[in-house]
Parts: structure tokens; C-alpha cells; sequence
């Protein structure tokens, strides 16, 4: 207990220089994250060559064909062929270990060459720096040995037509920015599944107008602020903020795409805190200990009838309106949004996946996949591989976040 | 039970095509006049019939086309629409338009029937802020009537099947016609793409394909919810209505009307009416009731009688056993009732054997637990607003005193073991925690003090007051104080976080397993924070200021608010559970123990309700308001009250 005793002598620079005062927060900084790129010369942002071409406020990408001349295992073996091939990528590489920014989105497009999301890990010569006096988080002794070598939350992100639709409605998006200073800002994940529906482009675009929407919200009203430190008593709470650029991709889409609609399931990771918001049935688990939980609830007619004891989970899988919603962004003009916090444990695992996952493949099948395969990138490779092979009759879509344990 | 085509509803859905122009007469008999409606299958015409020759007799016209180019499939709609049409001639219920005429002209039948002047209930709606109460039970009562007609057809019950506001019409004399019998009304798979919408009225074992009676009790009772709340059920999540309690939205409804309602829309059939008859018959008692012809049924929870506190300062005479008398008062006897000299503002503690409790007669009082009897007491020179807090380690009682002084005081004996002083009243209640005790003080500090020696080890600088009790982790001490700032302190006394309310904040904070730091402020709201760097994740808003120290358990958050409510609200998202209102402020904290939650109002009651709903079990009425938390001693429940007194009541298991 000796570490406790010297803690609670007093450190010299505290109370009255230390006075609490609200800076004024109310403007928010129009900064976007092109600008953030210049003006942050300590943060590298890194977007992947062949996704460059679908910026934040951008147009997305020309529409992917179906792969109708191959066969499933045609399929099946290209995927495994991409998960094995050594990294292709540039600019990964030279991402200092220290602070690393990696800026992905994925909109209506062919499923990607991997790119490694994984944050390099850092050497043991940097473990020390996190444990110094009482000016940081104070931790006992024996818990220094127990550092894991894991310092950053690490992320893959796939997604993919299918084998029975002509476009993908699904539109992903990931961002996850890690830093070690003595502001001790914590790390910032902002990770998005959104699954459009509606007749000719509607859905794809009511899922890209989302993403880019929320992407740009969370990032300007949360993310900015925090780096520059002006959000030390931001007046809005965080499953506020989530809720509220929710309703403003659901007011985008009624003005722009009014036939269509899409669900969103998101999430906002600040230090070891995930900050969700959900609509529709698209789904957030948290895989931890070998369990895999459901963090989200479907807003569908079926998982009303299941809670109601009305159906049986198998029932549901083939009934009739299996995909009758009753929440969607781009229905009305409010939306109501499902907002919950959790705290991540260390060695923990969230999921976020479109219906063509779990629609497909068991929850027993994603546990055995996430918790065998060597990176997140490679079990979400998997992952759309299985879905596909299981018929394929929807676009499918996967982010895999893996906590440091 | 007849399988029916449907007919063409009367809503302003996609519009069929209509083959009748206006003043066209069909079938030698019915001038056309115009289209009052138009739907899926067809059209329907407001038409004159003109065998009438001298009164104008103006009749509906529903005209339905076969959807299929198929000769065959044609046919046998046709022929299952006859079917129908003749099933439907024969009822014979002033609820149900008469059917005149049926023919069939080019591929397309038509249906003659009286046209109803009206509106259906879908546009009152509209048209309308709200419906008069009585004329609602009204129309609920005849269409029981009508669906308890249908339903007890021979040798098959018709079941209406589709129930909702806009197949009633209100007719100019103001009574309900039930319009569209659209029987086969089966659901459109989408199997292909996901869709948004939901029927909104149909009961859950509908969607199995299982329609019976009580499916239309069920959608009727959807569609009295619809049309007394005015809440759109096709707008909410399906089967929810119970989460929208009729009262709540409508103060006019009466709670036995409410209840009819609300047993209609049971999930389980089961536990619905049986028959639409003894839903009828419920209704009218609703209506006698309402008119003055029925008692009140007596309403549970009647405010108990009041013991008188029978105890003498220093003398408490405990009665032997005492147990829930719930059979003959409702009230609960205390075990025993100690009286101070002042007012008791803060919240009892316990060691093994004693109850000690702080009292503004600038005393601290050690009772005996078994008998209320005098133990000792400790004089300071103030009034006592701090709680005591026990420490088994020292064998020491800890409290502070508005004489500005952080007292430790032998548990056995009542003997002072250090005194520390400060520059202000101590109306913090102290934490003891790592053989460390910590204190807020009026002097702005908040104070860690080595429980060994009573010497200080920092102080921290709030900048005003500090009158919660510090919250203590394994890393942190979090603190709030009068100007509405909460901080989060490391344990050697430097500033980890902070973060501000927009008003003085008196109640201590609570952090719970998962790092969720709960935070009530005077500013009503209630903040939960990341314990580790003070990140807002959620608030929720009271109606009054909170005094009421949060308590967490199993995932739900407890709080009062001087609103007179206690909430019981989701601690991941800070969506209400319930609330109960105890009709004057709460500014006492609640307890949580064996499922029950127990609290103190300003009302003079202590309460106790079942801590998953809400429901109130008992209330005990003491002689004064209750601003400190109930605390458990073995098995007593301790609450001191502004009338003096300290009340030890027996905990029923």
C-alpha cells in the first residue's frame, strides 16, 4: 500500500491555481477534417489510395456489378487470397506509433483491398511513459506488469453486394485516432453500419447521406473540439449529440431521398467508453469472455412478436415480414434514436453488422470466426465470406473493433 | 368463417381505376354523382337510386375490378365476391350499411349499398383537438354491440379483421357505422426488401394468420387508445400501447375506462376480454359510473394513520413486536421512536449494536438497537446537518459539525478521539476510505484527513462550498459544490476533471460498477459522467431541483426530485422507468434493499415501493418532513424526521 500513501500526499500545483471555470464552449469550430489534416501536423491522417475517391461530403463511387461469372468458391478463395496477401498499402507505414489518426469510409463500393486498420503496436520502451507520478492516472505497482502490449484499439471493416442483389445499400464508415501526450486526451472511434432501403438508388443513397452526415456531426461537435480542448464542459451530452446528428441524417434524407430509408447503428468510443445510437436492424453486439450479447434491439414487427412470446426466434427467421420495420431514419420527420453507453472492458470485441450477417450466419458461427481469426480485418473478411456462402441474398456488411485486453 | 374479397376501402390510398364518369347511369337504375372514395380494388361512387322517383335516395356504389387478367382467377373472385355480398345481405344491425343491390357489368361487380353521411373516425380525429369522453364510451359501447354481433354469426362468427378509425364512421346522427368489412385482408410479404410501417391496430396473433374475436377486441381497443390519446399507434413500435397509459395523455379519461381500454389490448388473448359482450358490459358500468350512479371503487394507498412518536428523549419504550398491520390500519408500528431536541436533518449510520444520529440540538446521539435506548451522546458547539459515518477499522464514528469541526468519536464509549478544524460549518457528510476520511466544508475545501491522527493530508480548492458527501474509487474523489461544479480529485489531492451544472450542486454523487458517475443537480437535471475524465454521456430532466442523493442498482437509477417525484430511470441511457409522485418534494435520498426502495418526502411520509415498478407497498407517517436518507440496521429501518425523532420500524420479510 505504499504507492497509496505517497499518492495522497499533496501534489504542489493544485487548488486555488487550479480554478474551475466553464470556457465558453458555444461556438463550435467549423474545422472539417480536410482542415484538420493541415492544421494538425502531430496527427498523420491516412486514407487508403483506392478509397480516396470517396470523401466525407463527396459523391460515392460508381455502383459495383454483381459477380455473376463466379462461382461461390471462386469467391470464397479470392477472399482468402485478399486476406493472405502481404499489405499493398502505402502510406500505413509511415503512421508513427505514437499518434495515429486512420480515416476509412467505404460507400457503395466493391469490397476493398485490406488494408490493415491495425495500429502498429508500439515497443515496451513505451509502455513506461503511461505511469509517471500523480500527474496521471495513478495505478498500483504490480498493475504496470500487467501493461498489455496492446495499447490501441485496433479495427477491420468489410462489406460486399452479395450474390443476389445488383447494387450494395449498405454504407460503412471508421475512424479511430489514438494519441499518447500530457494532455491526455483519450482515444476517439467513430464507427458507422448503415443499411438503405427504397426502390432504384434510394437506399444507397439514404445510407451514404447518413454516414457522411453523422460522420460529419460526431467529428465536428465532438471529435474537433476535444482535440483543441474547448469541450471541458460541453453542454450537450454525448448520447445527445449522437441522437441529434442522427436526426439530422434522418432530416438530410427526407429532404434529399425522400422514398428512401436506411437504419443506423453507430458508435462513439471515448477512452474505454462505447456511446451508441441505433435505429432499425442493423446490429451492435459486444463480445467479451466468450459470450456474444446483443447490445442493440431490432426495431422490427418480428422482434416486437419474439418479445411478446408471440413468435420463437426460429419462427421469425422465416416469417413472412421478417423485414417490416416500425423505426427507420427517412420515415418521419423526428426520429426517435435508441441511445445506450457501455464501458468496454479490456480484451472486449464490438460488432457492427447489416441484417445480411446475421440474417445468414449464426451467432455461434460470428463468435467461433471473431474469436479464432487473427485480426479484426481478417475476421470481417470472413465474415462476408460465410454470409455469402450461405445464399448471399443480401448486401452484407461488418466493423470489427477489438479492445486492448 | 367466410373467406371474403375485399372490398375497396373508403381511405385516400392508391386509386383504382374508375370506369363511371359522373351522371352516367348504371344498370338502368343509379345515376352516378361523384367518387367518394377510391382504394386498392376499386372505386366507390356516391350515386342516386332513380327507382326513387320522388324523394332523392342516395346510394353508395362500390365498384371492384379484378385485379388479374387470368379468366379463370377472375371468375372466382367473382364468384367469392357474391358469396360475400350475400353473406353481408342478410345481417341485419343498424351499425352495419344495408347491402340494396349487387350486379355485375364488363368484368366488374358492383355493390349497392345506403350511403352513409359521415365521417369516419380517422378525420374526427383530424378535424378535432379532442372527442368528448362520454361520446367515445358511447360509440365503444355499440361497437361492441356490433362486433358482438358479428361474432356470434351461424354457424361461423364473421370477424371483422380490420378494426381501426378509419372503417368507423359517425353518421350525422352521431352514431358509429362500421364500413369496409375488408375480411381477407392478408398481408403483402415483402420478402425481397426491407419496408418501413407497420397496421398499427391488428393484434399480435394476426400476424401468425390467427384472426379471431378477440383480435377484434384487441384492434378496437387499439383504436379507443388511438382516439383518446392521440397517439398514432402506426407511429409507435408495434404492440406498445401499455407504454402510453391513457391517462397520462388524457386527464379527462377515468381510470376505470382507462382499464376497460387497456384490458382489450392485452398481448395474450388470454388475459383480454373474452367476448365483446362482457367488454360491453364493463363499458356500461363505466357509463353509470359516470353518470353518478355508482359508487367510487376505493382507491388503494389511503394515506395511513399517524402514530403518535411515542418515544421520550434518553427514555424510548420499545414495544415488544411489531409487524405490518396491514389487515386493520395499513400502518406499521415502529420498534421503537427516539426523540432529540431538534430537528434531525441528516441521515442515521450503524455499527453492529448502535444507531447514531446527528441532530441540529448540536448533538450526536448513539442508541442502543435493541431497546432505543440512550447509549451516549456527544455535544458540539453546532447544529448537526452531517451524517455520521462509521468506521470499523478506528472503531470510530465520524461526523461534522456547523461549530466547523470534523469529529471522530469512539463508537463504545462516546469518547472524542481527534477533532479537526476547519474554516467553515461541515454540513458534508464524510467518506471514509483508504484509512483516509473526506470532507467538504463551507470554507470551500474538501479535506483529506488521516483517520489515524485527525492531521490533514491536502485540502482542495472547490471554489465555493462543498455540502455533498465525496464519492470515493480506487483512483478518484468526486465532489460537487455549491456553484454547481462537480471535479474529479486523484488521491493525492490534484484535479483530474471537472465539469459544470448550470446550478448548486447538494447532492453527493454516485458512481457505479461500470464508471457511470451520477451527478443531480439544483439545476433539475441528472447527469451520469464517465468516471474516468468527466465525459457527459447522458441527462435527465426532473421538473424541480435535485437534492436527492442518486442510488444504482441492478442497472436502474433512483433519485427524488423536489418536482415530488422519484424516478426510476435506465442507467445506460437515461430513459425513464417510472416515476412515482409522492405529491410533495423529495429531498431526502432513497434506499435500495431486498427489491424494495425506501425514501423519506417532505410530505411527512416514508415510503416504500417495489423497487421494479414502482408500486407502493406502505408509507409511514412521521410527525414532520424527511430530508435524509432511511438506513438499515440489522433488522430495523433507521429514518430520522424533522419532528425530532428518530423511527426504527421492523423490516417485514
Amino acid at each position: 500500500m505504499n504507492w497509496f500513501r505517497k499518492l495522497l500526499q499533496p501534489t504542489k500545483s493544485q487548488s486555488a491555481q487550479e480554478k474551475i471555470s466553464a470556457p465558453s464552449t458555444a461556438d463550435e469550430p467549423e474545422a472539417t477534417v480536410a482542415e484538420l489534416k493541415s492544421e494538425s501536423p502531430a496527427l498523420k491522417v491516412t486514407e487508403p489510395a483506392a478509397e480516396s475517391s470517396a470523401p466525407l461530403n463527396g459523391t460515392h463511387a460508381q455502383k459495383s456489378e454483381p459477380e455473376s461469372g463466379k462461382d461461390l468458391s471462386e469467391v470464397v478463395a479470392d477472399l482468402d487470397n485478399l486476406i493472405t496477401e502481404p499489405e499493398p498499402e502505402d502510406g500505413l507505414e509511415a503512421t508513427s506509433p505514437q499518434e495515429t489518426v486512420v480515416l476509412r469510409m467505404e460507400l457503395d463500393e466493391e469490397p476493398q483491398p485490406p488494408t490493415h486498420a491495425t495500429a502498429p503496436l508500439p515497443s515496451t520502451g513505451d509502455l513506461m511513459i503511461s505511469v509517471v507520478d500523480g500527474a496521471t492516472r495513478p495505478l498500483p505497482q504490480d498493475a504496470i506488469l500487467e501493461f498489455s502490449p496492446l495499447t490501441h484499439t485496433a479495427f477491420g471493416q468489410a462489406t460486399d453486394v452479395g450474390r443476389m442483389r445488383t447494387n450494395n445499400q449498405d454504407s460503412a464508415f471508421s475512424f479511430f485516432a489514438s494519441g499518447r501526450s500530457v494532455d491526455d486526451i483519450p482515444d476517439f472511434g467513430l464507427f458507422i453500419v448503415a443499411d438503405g432501403m427504397g426502390g432504384h438508388q434510394d437506399g444507397e443513397k439514404a445510407s451514404a447521406i447518413t454516414t457522411r452526415t453523422v460522420a460529419s456531426q460526431v467529428l465536428n461537435t465532438m471529435y474537433l473540439p476535444m482535440i483543441s480542448r474547448q469541450n471541458k464542459n460541453n453542454d450537450v451530452p454525448i448520447a445527445e449529440s449522437l441522437a441529434n446528428a442522427t436526426q439530422k441524417a434522418n432530416i438530410e434524407i427526407m429532404s434529399h431521398v425522400p422514398e428512401g430509408g436506411t437504419t443506423l447503428s453507430s458508435v462513439v468510443i471515448i477512452g474505454d467508453r462505447a456511446y451508441i445510437a441505433h435505429v432499425g436492424d442493423s446490429r451492435i453486439y459486444m463480445f467479451h469472455h466468450g459470450i456474444l450479447e446483443k447490445l442493440t434491439r431490432d426495431h422490427s414487427l418480428v422482434q416486437r412478436l419474439i418479445e411478446l412470446d408471440q413468435i420463437t426466434i426460429e419462427e421469425a427467421a422465416d416469417h413472412p415480414q421478417k423485414n417490416v420495420l416500425y423505426r427507420a431514419l427517412g420515415q418521419n420527420d423526428v426520429v426517435e434514436v435508441d441511445t445506450l453507453t457501455r464501458r468496454l472492458p479490456p480484451g472486449a470485441m464490438l460488432l457492427l453488422c447489416s441484417d445480411g450477417l446475421w440474417n445468414q450466419v449464426s451467432d455461434s458461427a460470428i463468435s467461433d470466426v471473431i474469436s479464432h481469426v487473427h485480426s479484426p480485418q481478417e475476421a470481417c473478411q470472413k465474415l462476408v465470406a460465410m454470409a455469402n456462402a450461405a445464399g448471399g441474398i443480401d448486401n452484407v456488411t461488418v466493423i470489427l473493433l477489438q479492445i486492448p485486453g | 368463417m367466410p373467406e371474403t374479397t375485399q372490398f375497396t376501402g373508403m381511405g385516400n390510398e392508391s386509386s383504382g381505376t374508375a370506369s363511371l364518369k359522373s351522371n352516367s347511369v348504371i344498370s338502368n337504375r343509379y345515376k352516378i354523382h361523384s367518387i367518394i372514395g377510391s382504394g386498392g380494388m376499386g372505386t366507390v361512387y356516391l350515386a342516386r337510386d332513380l327507382n326513387f322517383t320522388d324523394v332523392k335516395r342516395l346510394v353508395a356504389v362500390k365498384e371492384m375490378q379484378a385485379s388479374t387478367k387470368d379468366a379463370a382467377m377472375r371468375g372466382s373472385m367473382i364468384k367469392n365476391f357474391r358469396r360475400e355480398a350475400n353473406l353481408l345481405a342478410q345481417l341485419n344491425h343498424s351499425a352495419i350499411p344495408r347491402i340494396f343491390d349487387i350486379f355485375e357489368i364488363n368484368d366488374r361487380a358492383y355493390l349497392v349499398m345506403e350511403y352513409i353521411n359521415g365521417t369516419d373516425l380517422e378525420q374526427l380525429m383530424q378535424k378535432t383537438k379532442e372527442l368528448p369522453i362520454d361520446k367515445v364510451l358511447e360509440w365503444a359501447i355499440d361497437l361492441c354491440d356490433v362486433l358482438d354481433y358479428l361474432h356470434n354469426q351461424k354457424p361461423d362468427p364473421i370477424i371483422f379483421r380490420d378494426m381501426k378509425p378509419s372503417n368507423v364512421m359517425i353518421d350525422s346522427l352521431g352514431k358509429v357505422r362500421l364500413i369496409d368489412f375488408g375480411i381477407a385482408r392478408t398481408f403483402v410479404s415483402h420478402v425481397k426488401g426491407t419496408m418501413i410501417g407497420t397496421e398499427g391496430y391488428s393484434a399480435p396473433e394476426q400476424y401468425k394468420g390467427d384472426a379471431n374475436p378477440q383480435s377484434d377486441i384487441y384492434s378496437l381497443g387499439a383504436t379507443l387508445h388511438h382516439v383518446l390519446t392521440r397517439k398514432d399507434p402506426r407511429l409507435e413500435a408495434p404492440f406498445t400501447f401499455h407504454e402510453r397509459p391513457i391517462t397520462n395523455s388524457n386527464a379527462n379519461v377515468s381510470d376505470d375506462f382507462a382499464k376497460v381500454v387497456e384490458k382489450a389490448l392485452q398481448s395474450n388473448q388470454s388475459d383480454r376480454y373474452a367476448t365483446c359482450a362482457e367488454m360491453k358490459l364493463d363499458l356500461e358500468r363505466v357509463r353509470l359510473s359516470l353518470s353518478g350512479m355508482v359508487v367510487a371503487v376505493p382507491r388503494p394507498g389511503a394515506p395511513a394513520g399517524a402514530p403518535s412518536p411515542t418515544g421520550q428523549a434518553g427514555a424510548a419504550p420499545a414495544s415488544p413486536t411489531s409487524f405490518f398491520d396491514s389487515e386493520a390500519t395499513g400502518t406499521i408500528q415502529p420498534k421503537w421512536a427516539f426523540k432529540t431536541e431538534d430537528e434531525i436533518r441528516s441521515s442515521a449510520a450503524a455499527s453492529k449494536d448502535l444507531a447514531f444520529v446527528g441532530s441540529y440540538d448540536t448533538n450526536l446521539w448513539a442508541i442502543k438497537q435493541e431497546t432505543g435506548e440512550l447509549a451516549w451522546k456527544f455535544p458540539t458547539r453546532g447544529g448537526i446537518a452531517s451524517s455520521p459515518a462509521i468506521d470499523d477499522q478506528s472503531r470510530t464514528v465520524v461526523f461534522g459539525s456547523e461549530d466547523f469541526n470534523l469529529y471522530a468519536v469512539d463508537q463504545r464509549t462516546g469518547r472524542n478521539s481527534w477533532t479537526f478544524q476547519t474554516k467553515g460549518r461541515i454540513r458534508s457528510t464524510p467518506r471514509i476510505a483508504h484509512n483516509v476520511a473526506f470532507v467538504g466544508s463551507d470554507d470551500f475545501k474538501v479535506y483529506a484527513v488521516n483517520m489515524s491522527n485527525g492531521r490533514q493530508m491536502w485540502a482542495y480548492d472547490m471554489g465555493a462550498p462543498v455540502r455533498t458527501r465525496p464519492f470515493v474509487t480506487n483512483e478518484l474523489i468526486i465532489a460537487g459544490c455549491e456553484a454547481g461544479d462537480v471535479v474529479g480529485i486523484t488521491l493525492s489531492g490534484a484535479r483530474k476533471w471537472s465539469y459544470r451544472t448550470r446550478k448548486a450542486v447538494l447532492a453527493s454523487p454516485y458512481v457505479d460498477e461500470e464508471g457511470n458517475c451520477y451527478i443531480g443537480s439544483t439545476d433539475g437535471y441528472m447527469y451520469a459522467l464517465d468516471v474516468n475524465n468527466g465525459f457527459n454521456s447522458w441527462r435527465f430532466r426532473t421538473n424541480g431541483a435535485i437534492y436527492s442523493s442518486p442510488v444504482e442498482n441492478r442497472g436502474l437509477l433512483y433519485f427524488g426530485s423536489t418536482d415530488s417525484n422519484l424516478y426510476c430511470v435506465n442507467a445506460e441511457n437515461g430513459r425513464e422507468k417510472w416515476k412515482f409522485n409522492a405529491e410533495k418534494p423529495i429531498i431526502g435520498s432513497p434506499l435500495i434493499h431486498k427489491g424494495e426502495i425506501f425514501f423519506g418526502g417532505t410530505d411527512q411520509n416514508l415510503y416504500c415501493l417495489d423497487a421494479e415498478n414502482g408500486r407502493e407497498r406502505w408509507r409511514f407517517f412521521t410527525g414532520g418532513p424527511i430530508t435524509s436518507a432511511p438506513v438499515v440496521a440489522g433488522n430495523l429501518l433507521l429514518i430520522g424526521s424533522m419532528d425530532h425523532v428518530l423511527y426504527a420500524l421492523p423490516l417485514v420479510s
